[in-house]
């Protein structure tokens, strides 16, 4: 088994991804409080939902990476053979 | 049926409140426990007449109970007098509840006897001086319980009767919140008690199933009418505030034909002058909606056996549930109600609020015998205790009346009692002509 190595540059890099994430969750729940005319502790007592949006959001954003970056290896392989 | 005895003290708490003083409006029956730290040395001496299951019962708390001793009991059956002297063996035992009467060194006592033979017992316990609790219903007829509550009026002495409710933590609690607005205007009181079962007991030898399966027979008993609807109709005008003013009802045997004559299915309808509805229905050959009391406001509804209340305004979901929910809809075109969705119905459902914080523990029979203690030592008459029972004892069985006729009965005003809180007021025949 191959082992995976995470560079401490690519965690950093997903660390700022989680917290994009976990901002735009933030400003998704601002929003619906302020349309739905919903209290602002909202902020606070929705956490786990906010958190479990933010995994998704940062799930959503793994995937075109994923892709982007197993392209990028391929279009590398084929240029080197 | 086993029940948690709660003490005093704890049922203060568990109001909510530092004394009873301050439910006096809804509750006034509580001034009972008002001189129960003067009283703490006085005992009071109490006879048995009917220790059968319910008396067995009531004895379980008089037991308990170090201002009470149970110094009589009468009963004509052998295994229920046996079953009491477990209870309390020092008990004088009286076959004939007359001699019970004639006993001097008895101040008080409870009737548990079955529903046809109250009339006599009562009156003569108060004809001998006793203070008196009845288990309900009180009478047979209407009639018998007016003259037994005006012989509790002229005699002066205590009358208590099972309507337990009264003394039960919930009910308290609620009356107050419904007498206050909470809930809105109460347009209604739904009631029901369903079961599914015989209501027969084992009888040990046939010639006794009259005797001891007294409920199922017309002579002894007014049915369920009398043996369940008594404590539901008594909630009903608790809430209201007033008593009906026309009854109609049905009833029959629809299952239990087994050579009975009480019905196994009633249902009647009590109207008030002013719209309201209080109606009560008892089915026994099926349990699947249990027992309750439906007090139905236009703010909120009281589920007083269960002991919630529900609000008609529920709080919204939280706005970010709403906006999924909305996404999703979106996307399936679903109503919201209609859909699978795990967010805001879930999230939202009115899962109602426990009247006392916390699952019920009692139903008050324990409180309700110690008052009856209290009562006796101090010799004074809760408010509003006696009155709540004779008319809870008057609609079941003028209920049961409006079944047995098929027709719509109008309030007898000559049944009518000077009771403010329902602003009734008696008849005086020599001064008053009926409208
Ligand atoms: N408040 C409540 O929730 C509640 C619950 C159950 C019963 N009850 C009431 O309690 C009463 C008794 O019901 P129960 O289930 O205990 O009935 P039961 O048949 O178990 O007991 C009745 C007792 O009375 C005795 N008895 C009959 N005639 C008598 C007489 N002339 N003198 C002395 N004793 C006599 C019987 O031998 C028996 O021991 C009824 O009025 C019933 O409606 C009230």
């Amino acid at each position: 088994m191959k082992d995976i190595v995470l560079t401490g540059r690519r965690q950093k890099k997903e660390l700022w991804y989680l917290l994009g994430s976990f901002v735009i969750a933030n400003l998704f729940n601002l929003g619906a409080i302020l349309y739905y005319g919903s209290p602002m502790t909202e902020m606070f007592t929705s956490f786990f939902y906010v958190l479990l949006f933010t995994l998704f959001i940062y799930a959503l954003t793994l995937i075109p990476r994923l892709l982007y970056n197993m392209l990028k290896k391929k279009a590398h392989t084929e240029v080197k053979n | 049926m086993k029940e948690t005895n709660l003490g005093r003290r704890e049922f203060l708490k568990t109001l909510g409140v530092a004394g009873a003083g301050i439910l006096a409006a809804t509750s006034p029956w509580l001034s009972a426990f008002s001189e129960v730290n003067h009283t703490a040395r006085d005992r009071c001496r109490i006879g048995i007449i009917g220790p059968g299951s319910r008396g067995q019962f009531l004895m379980g708390f008089l037991a308990q109970n170090p201002k009470a001793d149970i110094v009589a009991i009468a009963d004509i059956y052998q295994p229920s007098i046996d079953g009491a002297l477990k209870i309390a063996p020092k008990a004088k035992v009286y076959k004939d509840y007359r001699r019970l009467l004639a006993d001097p060194e008895v101040d008080g006592v409870i009737v548990a006897t079955p529903l046809n033979t109250h009339y006599g017992i009562v009156m003569d316990a108060f004809d001998a001086g006793k203070h008196v609790y009845c288990e309900k219903t009180i009478g047979y007829t209407m009639e018998e319980c007016f003259n037994m509550y005006n012989r509790h009026m002229s005699s002066g002495k205590l009358f208590f009767t099972g309507q337990q409710r009264l003394f039960d933590p919930r009910y308290i609690k609620v009356m107050d919140l419904v007498h206050r607005g909470t809930f809105g205007k109460i347009s209604a009181v739904d009631a029901y008690w369903n079961r599914n079962g015989d209501w027969r007991r084992e009888v040990p030898d046939p010639s006794l199933e009259k005797f001891i399966n007294w409920r199922l027979y017309g002579d002894s008993s007014r049915g369920l009418m009398s043996e369940l609807g008594c404590h539901q109709l008594q909630i009903g005008t608790w809430a209201l505030g007033k008593l009906p003013d026309r009854v109609m009802g049905h009833g029959g045997i629809t299952f239990w034909k087994d050579g009975r004559e009480v019905h196994d299915n009633v249902h009647c309808i009590y109207g008030y002058d002013t719209g309201e509805s209080l109606t009560y229905g008892s089915v026994i050959s099926n349990k699947f909606y249990g027992l309750e009391e439906k007090i139905m406001g236009n703010l909120g509804t009281v589920e007083p056996e269960s002991g919630k209340y529900y609000f008609e305004e529920v709080a919204p979901a939280p706005a970010f549930l709403q906006m999924v929910n909305s996404w999703e809809n979106a996307l399936f075109e679903e109503i919201p109600f209609a859909g699978t969705s795990w967010a805001p119905e879930t999230a939202n459902v009115n899962k109602g609020e426990f009247i006392l914080g916390e699952r019920p523990k009692t139903d008050g029979t324990s409180l309700l015998v110690d008052a009856f203690v209290e009562a006796v030592i101090t010799g004074k008459q809760p408010e509003r205790i006696a009155e709540e029972g004779y008319y809870a004892s008057l609609l079941c069985l003028w209920g049961h009346k409006a079944i047995e006729t098929g027709q719509m009965l109008v309030f007898p005003e000559e049944y009518k009692i000077d009771y403010a809180p329902y602003g009734t007021k008696k008849i005086n025949p020599a001064t008053d002509s009926p409208a």
